[in-house]
């Protein structure tokens, strides 16, 4: 057991922190908030392509740099911390290894290296009208017809739906209420019959309803097995929640240093408040809960890497990292008192996006409905 | 990053595990502490297989460690399973006279422990000075060839099965607090030593005795003091850190939590099966989370253990440890209505296990450094926050 990164991790690590120093300031993240359509910045998805990073967990084979799923946390841990405006997560996680995992040998040799160059970007279709995240919920009906798959419904909280050149939309093909008779496509966000309206959300990010009339498209855009798409993106979408997770994490961390921060310099009673001992609780309650909630995903993800059955870690990894976001963003900002709460100031940045992400890709009652799964329906109960 | 146990270190685990299924019967099981002639047995046991020294030099009665993390494997197995762990005597005592002892004391005691010849108290709290503890009052006076001691301890765990005590006193009255306190070993028949019982709550069979202790008058000689005179406060601060650790080993908690989550799969009231109620699955959900979290806590302290004391680790899973204990249990009897507060008989559950763990769980928050205390210990040397007195943190040796 070794729990610090390997070499070739710090130097990712490194490499990352020093380039969203450089790129990702807080002014930036306001203004792709306050005057982007998109909610990205094109410059900087082509920088991360020349840093082969929209690759990281795509094979070699497709050009990408077929690193692990550790790796890719790694990476997207120093996003977080800059909480940086990008579809990454989206396209180089959660589409990148749907299509590598259940693509055709065509899709993945067309597809892939579109995404590895930074030329396709993908949003993913999936909730709709429920409060609820399980499979179960989708409704968007696509029928046959001579030519293909019409598509009919709506999808909200599509991020970056409006840049995005894909959609990875998941349809109701066979039967209604269930987890199977669900089928993954990837729609063409050009087609006929789609179309977009943002929905405001106070971390200011670029989410959309869309709404799908008549949209034609062809069997080929079936991505895996007809009425087997929960099981083709069950895998993916667990990957892409580690890394929503270090998304989440790396923000936490960023706000605890602020809070930390300003704790040691700001003065009331004639000392520094960091010295009472209710703000150092807070303080070190916050921090147990990063290091855990990180420690849990980096965990989650070794046991990915190693191929083994871990549907119940990362269910883990998300219910409590979700919880420890919400936390950390919402007692961070106490600690600053008024000014926390001032729009001027930046540690706002992240109070918005705290409550937001915990809810965001499944909320608690779903990720513990599957933790429940782990540890009560299946045998043997494993407790690490 | 690799969270696996090596080849080595699963053999190793197996070793154990074969040593514990051979030797660990009912009278043993229950405690962590060697308080009985079975457990003294059973603990005597392990000294025979070298397990008690693992990792000391052999002039001192140690023997080759087989590897970095046996120690943790080791206690981790044992707690697991509710046996007698390698607690105070070789993670706080032991480690602190290999440290700074002189090389006859070494040579005295260091074979004792690893030989379990006799079981030990640490004998620091006051009625003043708990979480203070350089408050302390007892005092040593100076008697050329011997200290006289006089006052009085309390909270003491295992000093009515104890042979000696490691006992912090005041040396030097006139000295900032921190700095006249001393550390001895005192035979626990020395003159002037009494004592008298302190049960923590509970019921019958489920109670921890501590105790208080009389010091009028008793001599300890010149020989029995600890590495430097007035240096005593910061041998007992290292040495809390590994006691932090060694006792709090999160196996147990997973054991007790998985019981819980096993009684619940089981449990069926006239039809109604809690596990099929979607409050109740998902309580235990994020509880299960919330204890895995712990695993991934001591993780971190064990890893850091390799390198150097690792205080803000122990002080984490103290912190953790012992909160998520007490989460588990009040969750355990809130799912329950009322049967939550039977304390065994026919219809309660666990057989009142889950009461107990509810009371036992408070003890833990404040046993060994309260919560708060390891929170403060966290923001101070993790974090760099200023002391309440706006002093810059104590040196640690």
């Amino acid at each position: 057991m070794d729990l610090k990164l390997t070499e070739e991790q710090t130097q990712l690590q490194d490499i990352a922190s020093k380039f969203m120093d450089k790129n990702c300031s807080f002014a930036f993240v306001r203004n792709i908030e306050n005057n982007s359509e998109s909610g990205y910045c094109p410059d900087m998805w082509q920088q991360f392509a020349e840093l082969g990073w929209l690759g990281i967990i795509i094979p070699e084979e497709y050009d990408g740099m077929g690193m692990s799923t550790l790796d890719m946390i790694v990476l997207v841990r120093e996003m977080g911390r800059h909480i940086c405006p990008s579809p990454y997560l989206f396209t180089s996680v959660l589409a990148a290894d749907a299509i590598t995992r259940s693509g055709s040998k065509e899709q993945k040799a067309e597809l892939l290296p579109q995404i590895v160059a930074g030329k396709k970007i993908y949003a993913f279709a999936y909730q709709e009208y429920s409060r609820f995240f399980k499979p179960e919920h989708i409704k968007l009906q696509a029928r046959t017809d001579e030519e293909g798959y019409v598509l009919n419904g709506s999808k909200l909280f599509v991020e970056f739906a409006d840049a995005a050149d894909t959609l990875l939309v998941v349809a109701r093909t066979g039967e209604a209420d269930s987890q199977s008779g669900l089928t993954l496509f990837l729609v063409d966000r050009n087609s006929d019959g789609i179309e977009t309206r943002q929905m405001p959300t106070m971390s200011r990010d670029k989410t959309y309803q869309v709404d799908f009339t008549d949209v034609r498209i062809p069997e080929s855009a079936i991505l895996g097995s007809l009425d087997e798409g929960w099981s083709a993106l069950e895998p993916a979408l667990h990957k892409a929640v580690l890394g929503f997770c270090a998304f989440t994490n790396g923000a936490g961390f960023e706000m605890h240093e602020h809070a930390t921060q300003y704790a040691k310099t700001r003065v009331q009673f004639g000392r520094p408040i960091g010295q009472m001992q209710t703000i150092q609780g807070y303080l070190a309650q916050l921090i147990m809960e990063l290091y855990g909630a990180d420690m849990l995903t980096m965990f989650s993800a070794f046991q990915i890497d190693k191929g083994r059955h871990a549907r119940g870690y990362v269910a883990k990894a998300k219910a409590f990292s979700a919880e420890t976001v919400g936390h950390v963003m919402d007692v961070g900002s106490q600690i600053f008192g008024g000014i926390g709460y001032m729009e001027e100031q930046d540690t706002t940045l992240f109070l918005r996006r705290g409550k937001q992400y915990q809810l965001a890709l499944g909320g608690t009652e779903y990720w513990e409905d599957v933790i429940a799964e782990e540890i009560i329906d299946r045998e043997p109960v494993v407790l690490t | 990053m690799d969270f696996d146990w090596s080849a080595e270190e699963e053999a190793f685990r197996q070793e154990v595990r074969e040593f514990i299924d051979k030797e660990l019967t009912d009278e043993v099981k229950g405690s962590i502490f060697i308080d009985t002639p079975a457990r003294v047995a059973f603990v005597t046991k392990m000294a025979d297989r070298g397990w008690l020294g693992m990792g000391f030099p052999e002039e001192y009665g140690g023997s080759p460690n087989p590897l970095p993390l046996a120690q943790f494997i080791l206690n981790a197995e044992l707690d697991r399973t509710g046996s007698p762990i390698i607690g105070k005597n070789v993670g706080t005592i032991a480690s602190t006279i290999f440290h700074v002892a002189s090389e006859e004391m070494k040579k005295d005691f260091l074979p004792k422990i690893f030989r379990n010849e006799g079981q030990w108290a640490i004998t620091y709290t006051e009625p003043n000075a708990g979480t203070d503890l350089g408050s302390m009052k007892c005092r040593a006076i100076d008697k050329g060839d011997h200290f006289e001691v006089t006052g009085m301890k309390h909270f003491i765990t295992s000093a009515h099965f104890c042979r000696w005590h490691w006992m912090a006193v005041r040396t030097d009255p006139d000295a900032p607090k921190h700095k006249g306190i001393s550390i001895l070993i005192v035979d626990h028949d020395s003159p002037g030593l009494s004592m008298s019982p302190m049960d923590t709550i509970g019921r019958e069979g489920t109670t921890h005795r501590t105790n208080q202790l009389f010091f009028d008058k008793m001599k300890v000689p010149k020989s029995r003091l600890v590495g430097k005179i007035n240096e005593g406060f910061y041998y007992m601060m290292q040495a809390l850190d590994y006691e932090r650790f060694a006792i709090l080993s999160f196996a147990s908690r997973v054991r007790r939590f998985t019981n819980i989550v096993d009684w619940y799969k089981n449990a069926n009231f006239n039809g109604e099966r809690p596990i099929e109620d979607n409050h109740t699955r998902r309580t235990l959900a994020r509880m299960a989370a919330r204890v895995e979290v712990g695993t991934m806590l001591e993780r971190m302290a064990i890893c850091k253990a390799q390198e150097e004391v690792p205080a803000v680790e122990a002080a984490m899973n103290k912190a953790w440890g012992a909160t998520i204990g007490d989460e588990f249990a009040q969750m355990g009897l809130d799912l329950m209505g009322p049967f939550g507060g039977l304390w065994g008989g026919q219809h309660s559950p666990l057989d009142g296990g889950l009461a107990d763990e509810y009371l036992m769980a408070g003890h833990a928050r404040v046993a060994a450094g309260g919560v708060d205390t390891s929170k403060s210990i966290i923001a101070r040397r993790l974090l760099g926050l200023p002391n309440a007195l706006g002093k810059p943190e104590l040196p640690t040796r």
